[in-house]
């Protein structure tokens, strides 16, 4: 075996630990400490991924050997690997922007408590993208949803503690249906690896027994992960909880937590239940209504907002929506365009959350529309990054969005039934978000004459905030090498999907 | 290696960003954020000259790439099978050449008129990332390059229609935007079905569709083609999505209305003979519900345009409804599917673009020197600004198509192409309705003339106002352009049929 087939373990161990070895530390060896964790992970998820990619196929790393019905597993093919490695990037990149945000908006002795919580999520995220083991699974879903709701409460004012309390409940709710799912296959099929749990599905699917059960489990933890993962109409917690939360927790949560969700959805599709049966059950096409109704809705609801961190929260529910839509159109190529959905828009999101901290640091503190005009001129790079972001989401050539969109309607041309809502679905929503987005951008490169003066805001150029430049820089680049060279990446998709089975 | 042809696609890319990054100001000392609008004048000159040197340089350089035969050169993979291709053939080059001629003389009427809008560094920056972007339109040689550069063509000419910065115009760009945005969709739209039914991608001179894999399905790639022209014809201004060019033009400044209505909504027309001419064939179009109801919507455009245009009292308003008007001449002729119609709808391209920019620029001459804006009150502007009325006056004979200006040649094309087209019905109503089209267009176009040089009694005249030199030269050379073409049309003529033929 070799040494590399230890990372996953290692890694998810790892910022497992460095989470309590934080709390003793003070703030600044905290940070530090944290910083070298996350390129640590980064490194060795890259390091997994090389190998990986070097044999061209999946291992299983089985732990505390025992052998497979008993034991707990690790799984790790080309898609887990690049999904670690780009959970660590993003993650590093949004600590890296979020930086002094955190040393204003937390209370000092908290600080640490913070990268604890970031340590926690991280290992929650790399076990929900390693494990083999539903059950596993399930344990770091609800670790994955106690830190971020750490993370959206640590700064202290009302509306987060609003926000957490919203958040835990429909969490909750979300984790409970899954557990009943869970319970529900556990019943069925006796066991709880993955892979297991999949042969036992095809005898069943084979001699047709137990055929509601199955569905009824198989619906019970797609919606159980989608209310998770805030699809729509199960999105109401989230506008609060990314609106109001610091930066470093808003792009995080976005980008992150409910893209772990979501891949975890994809495993069990995939790997538990098998795609064949998911694609030809009922379950699919709830998704890709909601899913459409997602990205029309959470566009309709963006529009109406006057508050700049509210309205890229909404537009998270479209885009979320997005991926729903892809995976309810039921192909593998539809499938393909979700996943690379999710990494485009978790690079995006990122991007637009710290962009738009840079943004409203410019206009006194601002959220509203109304202090943001002129703002791009303010601090220049914050706006050229907006506008980066934006236009992708929009989906200009150019960037990583429009590819996305090309591969949704590409394998949308081939299911009859479903290719002309997606195509007009697709169209309204890409109208919307034009209108929302090009407006802000329009707005913070509109000439602000009166008000620089009369409110005394900054102008903020890189050297004042150097951390924040690197990671706007960072995530530009990003996101033009998602939409210029889009091809390995859907290529590494592809190949990742076809070891899933 | 053809690499070189993407140097003035990159050229004036590049120095536009840099141009707009750069910490350049244009005017003297800023307090404490509170702008003096005193314009550094020195400044300025060199934010002048750079301007000048990288659009000579870039224009000279798109002609020599245009003017040195077929070339093509891929630049990198969008997705697998679909590469970022360039490839320079007779379309484009035509494209490329006229575009290049108006905006280098745009270009240097700009350097005065922009004196009195401000923000000069924003504008020229654009001009030029503009220009990059449309000789990489011209240049494209695949659908997907098209559409892509399509996209930034509009992204990056949205900040010269909101340049003055109202409330009024920053409307009129987000329309403008959105209009375009939606009609690039629809032509994505037709694209994944392209993608599916043709054999490529790159444009085959005739089509590429595959009659094996469309049999059973025309319906829905018929349905696909007219999104694409209706989407597509967007950007040329054709009923029903035509809004956004009355609303754009009058806010936006003069030299940025001249190359938005003379060049840009010809992005417009060649993506439409590029989805119709060299993707779908006209073979599979001839004949079927989406000829006649591109020429029904073609041919209500031409006259709705005019009547508008007609009634409309503000002058640059009434020339975007002319615009209007005269692109849908264009797509009249290239829906009519004849050799002649397409010489004729190719002529009209190439002569628009000058007449309407003459047109535009010498509006914007008459706002700068007069501050006038309404039709009724350009009385007597022929003995204040004799020079640019008689420009004027020549690209109006022209436009409304007297002999022996360049007007009159493309349409004698489109309505001697349609005669010949066996399109029922249209093959006499086309012409009558472009006939009726003139003679509404000499009514919006001449009372100016005849206002301006013969103001009636009682007018008093005041002293001559007559446009700077650097304004009224580059306009005097597109007007003389504008009659030169129509006087020595053999070349063009010959050039343009030769395209035809091959298309058909």
């Amino acid at each position: 075996m070799a040494f590399v087939q230890n990372f996953p373990f290692m890694s998810i161990i790892l910022s497992l630990f460095s989470g309590p070895l934080s709390t003793v530390m003070d703030r600044k060896k905290a940070k530090i400490i944290n910083t070298a964790v996350l390129l640590i992970l980064t490194a060795m998820s890259a390091a997994v991924l090389v190998y990986v990619m070097g044999t061209g196929e999946s291992y299983v790393y089985t732990m505390g050997h025992f052998p497979a019905p008993w034991g707990n597993e690790i799984r790790v093919g080309v898609l887990e690997a690049a999904m670690a490695l780009f959970f660590c990037v993003i993650m590093l990149l949004c600590m890296l922007g979020g930086v002094l945000e955190r040393e204003l908006e937390l209370e000092e002795s908290k600080e640490n408590l913070y990268y604890v919580m970031v340590n926690l999520l991280l290992c929650s995220l790399l076990a929900l993208i390693y494990t083999n083991d539903l059950f596993t699974a399930y344990v770091f879903v609800e670790i994955n949803t106690i830190s971020a709701c750490g993370l959206i409460m640590i700064k202290q004012n009302g509306r987060t503690i609003e926000a957490a309390t919203r958040y835990m409940i429909m969490s909750l709710l979300g984790s409970g249906l899954l557990l009943l799912g869970i319970c529900f296959l556990y019943d069925l099929t006796g066991h709880l690896l993955m892979s297991n749990i999949q042969q036992q599905v095809r005898i069943l699917q084979e001699t047709g027994a137990y055929h509601v059960p199955l569905l009824v489990s198989l619906g019970l933890m797609s919606i159980g992960l989608a209310i998770k993962s805030a699809l729509f109409p199960f999105h109401t917690w989230l506008p609060d909880a990314y609106g109001y939360s610091t930066v470093s927790s808003a792009a995080i949560l976005s980008s992150l937590v409910s893209k772990g969700y979501i891949f975890l959805l994809v495993k069990i599709f995939f790997r538990v239940i098998g795609f064949d049966i998911v694609k030809n059950s009922k379950v699919v096409n709830v998704l890709f209504v909601f899913g459409i109704a997602g990205m029309i809705m959470g566009s309709v609801s963006a529009i109406r907002e006057n508050n700049i961190r509210r309205m890229i929260a909404y537009s998270s529910v479209a885009q979320i929506g997005y991926i729903y839509m892809g995976f309810g159109l039921g192909t593998t190529d539809s499938v393909v365009a979700s996943i690379y959905h999710i990494v485009s828009h978790a690079a995006t999101k990122s991007l637009l959350f710290v962009a738009a901290s840079g943004i409203t640091d410019a206009s006194g503190d601002s959220t509203s529309f109304f202090d943001l005009t002129g703002a791009g001129y303010r601090n220049k790079l914050a706006g050229a990054a907006f506008t980066v972001g934006s236009l992708s989401m929009v989906g200009i050539p150019m960037f990583s969005g429009f590819i996305s969109k090309l591969l949704f309607a590409q394998s949308a041309l081939e299911s009859v039934n479903k290719m002309l809502p997606t195509l007009i679905a697709l169209a309204i929503s890409t109208i919307l978000n034009a209108v929302y987005f090009l407006k802000t951008v329009i707005r913070i490169y509109a000439p602000d004459r009166k008000l620089a003066s009369e409110k005394h805001f900054r102008t903020i150029t890189m050297a004042d905030q150097p951390q924040k430049a690197a990671a706007l820089i960072l995530f530009i680049i990003l996101n033009l090498a998602l939409g210029l060279s889009s091809q390995p990446v859907i290529r590494l998709i592809r190949s990742g999907l076809s070891m899933f089975s | 290696m053809s690499g070189w042809i993407l140097l003035p696609v990159f050229l004036p890319t590049i120095a536009g960003i840099l141009l707009l990054v750069s910490s350049f100001r244009e005017h003297l000392a800023r307090t404490d954020g509170m702008p003096v609008f005193i314009e550094d004048k020195e400044v300025l000159g060199k934010l002048h000259q750079f301007t000048a040197i990288v659009l000579t340089v870039s224009v000279v350089l798109a002609l020599l790439a245009a003017l040195s035969g077929d070339r093509s050169v891929t630049l990198f993979y969008l997705m697998k099978d679909i590469p970022i291709y360039f490839h320079i053939d007779e379309v484009g080059r035509i494209n490329a050449v006229f575009t290049s001629i108006v905006w280098l003389a745009a270009c240097f009427y700009a350097f005065v008129y922009m004196e009195h809008e401000g923000e000069e560094k924003r504008f020229f920056g654009f001009y030029l990332l503009v220009y990059g972007m449309l000789m990489a339109l011209d240049f494209s040689g695949n659908l997907v390059t098209l559409y892509f550069f399509y996209e930034l063509v509009t992204l990056t000419s949205m900040p010269m229609v909101l340049h003055n910065g109202t409330r009024e115009a920053i409307m009129a760009a987000l329309k403008y935007l959105l209009y375009s945005m939606l009609g690039a969709y629809m032509g994505l739209f037709a694209i994944f079905f392209l993608y599916r039914y043709c054999d490529t991608l790159e444009f085959v001179p005739g089509g590429s569709l595959n009659p094996q894999l469309v049999s059973g399905h025309e319906t829905i790639l018929l349905i696909a083609v007219m999104s694409a022209l209706i989407g597509f014809g967007v950007k040329a201004g054709m009923l029903p999505l035509h809004g956004w060019l009355p609303a754009a033009h009058p806010v936006a400044p003069a030299p940025a209305s001249a190359v938005l209505s003379g060049i840009i909504v010809k992005a417009g027309v060649l993506s439409v003979i590029r989805v119709v001419y060299y993707m779908v064939g006209t073979e599979f179009l001839r004949g079927t519900w989406v000829q006649t109801a591109w020429m029904v919507l073609a041919l209500l455009t031409v006259f709705m345009g005019s009547l508008m245009a007609y009634r409309e009292k503000v002058f640059k308003k009434r020339l975007a409804y002319s615009t209007v008007s005269q692109v849908s001449y264009i797509l009249f002729g290239l829906s009519a599917m004849t050799p002649a119609a397409m010489t004729g709808a190719l002529l009209h391209t190439v002569f628009h673009a000058f007449i309407k920019t003459v047109l535009f620029l010498s509006a914007g001459a008459f706002i700068f020197r007069l501050g006038k804006t309404r039709v009724e009150e350009y009385t007597g502007v022929g003995k204040q600004m004799p020079g640019t009325l008689w420009c004027y006056t020549f690209a109006s004979l022209a436009l409304i198509g007297i002999p022996p200006a360049s007007g009159f040649i493309s349409k004698w094309y489109l309505a001697a192409g349609a005669l010949d087209a066996d399109i029922g019905v249209f093959r006499y109503l086309g012409p009558a309705v472009l006939l009726i089209s003139a003679l509404l267009t000499a009514g919006y176009l001449l009372p100016i003339v005849m206002k301006g040089f013969f103001p009636g009694e009682g007018f008093e005249i005041s002293e001559k106002k007559e446009a700077a030199p650097a304004m009224l030269v580059p306009l005097a050379v597109i007007a003389a352009l504008t009659i030169l073409l129509g006087v020595l049309p053999g070349p063009l003529i010959h050039y343009m049929s030769r395209i035809a033929q091959a298309l058909m």
